[in-house]
């Protein structure tokens, strides 16, 4: 009887923790995911084509990819090159935005090339620098890396104009300096600023990558992508793009999230 | 020569508001002429909106533009303002943005706790600021103007909007602070109360543009500084009011 008392209060407890994850966020997103997994394997199954293929044959696209070391490597060399034109875009357009806000008639002169530069396609830029510049990894990264500057320019211009002149005058009363001033007022206050540039910044950078990839470098997702395309191989090309999601679903949660958290703990 | 052992002199001869679209010039300050010997702490005080404020801003050296002279900027005069909102960094702890405003390589770790504790902000060290009541927060911003250890304190209207108890506490502190460590203070206010409680000199600045309509030496002791009666009854002598 104690025995059988234990038992049921053990099952009440095991089903109590599997109940709540599975109804909180996590539950629906499972649940959500594997409708999904469903209605593409049924749709899939219908349209019984080389070109619409299952889940189970991406799967075993993927693993086959995985196996050969292609994937990682592809997949490797894009993110490297999303690493370094994210890195000089968010530098260089910070620091653009940052003089913008700070200075009023910088900002009147500049405003127009930046709506200019913000409204040049992509596709421009990449062929322009491929033409001026040849099929190189230089020109590559600079075609990312301008797509990417008036975006995080004009994000950050918004944070510049709006730092506080109250803290900027405490500052100035005790003698901070520029470096103290940098550090301990101004980029506080542009952080959020900055972690909203990075996060809109890194999902326009990868998908330009890709691009770029396929126009012009001969390695990367994007020319695995144009080498499935070309060979009407719809499975391979669903592989890398699942592949990618999930690479950078974890640099979203793995690094992004947790740099946010820090830098906001101050908050009420 | 540092003017750390001379007088404050200030000296305004004009100051205006320039201009903006439609509104005319407006002038805020004429002929302000004040010697302040060190050590002195003196009370400002004048309606709200006469321009005390932007006459710590000229002293401070944060407000440039007007015609005259202030030897504040000479020298190295160690200066720290208290500002009517207490202008702490909400993403440094309260012990970060005292340590904060000690120029590099000074970390005066004992001065900073004892003036921690002494503020009653103990338990508070590791908080950031918005995370504490106006009263606390004001506190720091106490803390910090006092760690400097600075040869001119101005404070603009600094207990102003906290509740009765809150202000006179923090009153008692400032008494205490100032007289541990004597320094020339500027001190505006429109609370008269306020004023010839803790001035021992008072100055009071009226009209459009604003000059010196009073200045005149408060007498009262340390311990009568603690007696309303006392203070009331000062305050009577030296504004004339029932």
């Amino acid at each position: 009887m104690v025995l059988d008392a234990g038992t049921t209060k053990a099952g009440r407890v095991g089903r109590g923790i599997v109940g709540s994850v599975l109804s909180g966020r996590f539950g629906w997103s499972l649940g959500s995911f594997l409708v999904l997994l469903a209605v593409w394997f049924v749709a899939a199954a219908f349209a019984n084509s080389r070109v619409f293929p299952g889940p189970l044959d991406v799967a075993h696209t993927l693993v086959r990819e995985l196996a050969s070391g292609e994937l990682a490597y592809h997949v490797g060399v894009t993110l490297a090159r999303v690493a370094v034109s994210f890195v000089l875009a968010m530098f260089i357009g910070c620091s653009i935005g940052i003089a913008l806000g700070r200075t009023k008639r910088a900002d009147r002169f500049f405003d127009t090339w930046l709506i200019f530069f913000l409204n040049l396609p992509a596709l421009v830029t990449i062929i322009l620098c491929y033409v001026w510049f040849g099929l190189t990894e230089v020109a590559a990264i600079l075609a990312v890396t301008i797509n990417k500057i008036p975006n995080v320019a004009v994000t950050v211009r918004e944070g510049a104009r709006s730092l506080s002149r109250d803290l900027e005058e405490m500052a100035e009363i005790y003698r901070f300096g520029w470096w103290k001033t940098l550090r301990h007022v101004t980029l506080p206050q542009l952080a959020p600023f900055f972690a909203a540039a990075a996060r809109g910044g890194l999902a326009l950078v990868w998908k330009i990558v890709l691009v770029v990839e396929l126009l012009g470098r001969p390695n990367g997702v994007g020319h695995q992508l144009n080498i499935a395309f070309q060979l009407f191989d719809v499975s391979m090309i669903l592989a890398y793009a699942i592949a990618f999601i999930i690479v950078v679903q974890i640099i979203e949660i793995g690094v992004l999230q947790p740099i946010e958290a820090r830098v906001n703990q101050w908050r009420r | 020569m540092a003017p750390v052992d001379r007088p404050l002199e200030v000296n305004i001869v004009e100051k205006d508001f320039p201009a903006v679209g439609q509104r005319a010039r407006l002038p805020v300050l004429r002929n302000i002429k004040l010697s302040i010997a060190r050590g002195s702490f003196v009370s400002i005080t004048g309606p709200s909106g006469c321009g005390k404020s932007t006459l710590l801003n000229i002293i401070a050296g944060l407000d440039k533009d007007f015609t005259g002279s202030v030897n504040t900027q000479e020298g190295d005069l160690r200066l720290s303002y208290m500002f009517q909102t207490p202008r702490l960094l909400p993403w440094r702890t309260v012990e970060e943005n005292i340590r904060l405003v000690l120029p590099d390589g000074e970390s005066h770790d004992q001065r900073v706790t004892e003036l921690i504790d002494r503020v009653g902000l103990s338990d508070a060290a590791t908080a950031y600021p918005e995370r504490l009541s106006v009263g606390m927060q004001r506190r720091a911003a106490l803390a910090r103007a006092f760690v400097l250890e600075p040869d001119l304190l101005l404070m603009d209207e600094p207990f102003v909007s906290l509740d009765d108890p809150t202000a006179e506490a923090l009153r008692q502190l400032l008494i205490e602070l100032w007289s541990r460590r004597p320094t020339t203070v500027l001190f505006v206010t429109h609370d008269r109360f306020e004023a010839v409680m803790l001035g021992t000199r008072l100055i009071r600045v009226d009209g459009r543009p604003a000059t010196v309509v009073q200045d005149i030496p408060v007498n009262l002791t340390v311990s009568e500084r603690r007696d309303r009666d006392s203070i009331l009854a000062e305050r009577v002598r030296v504004f004339q009011d029932a």
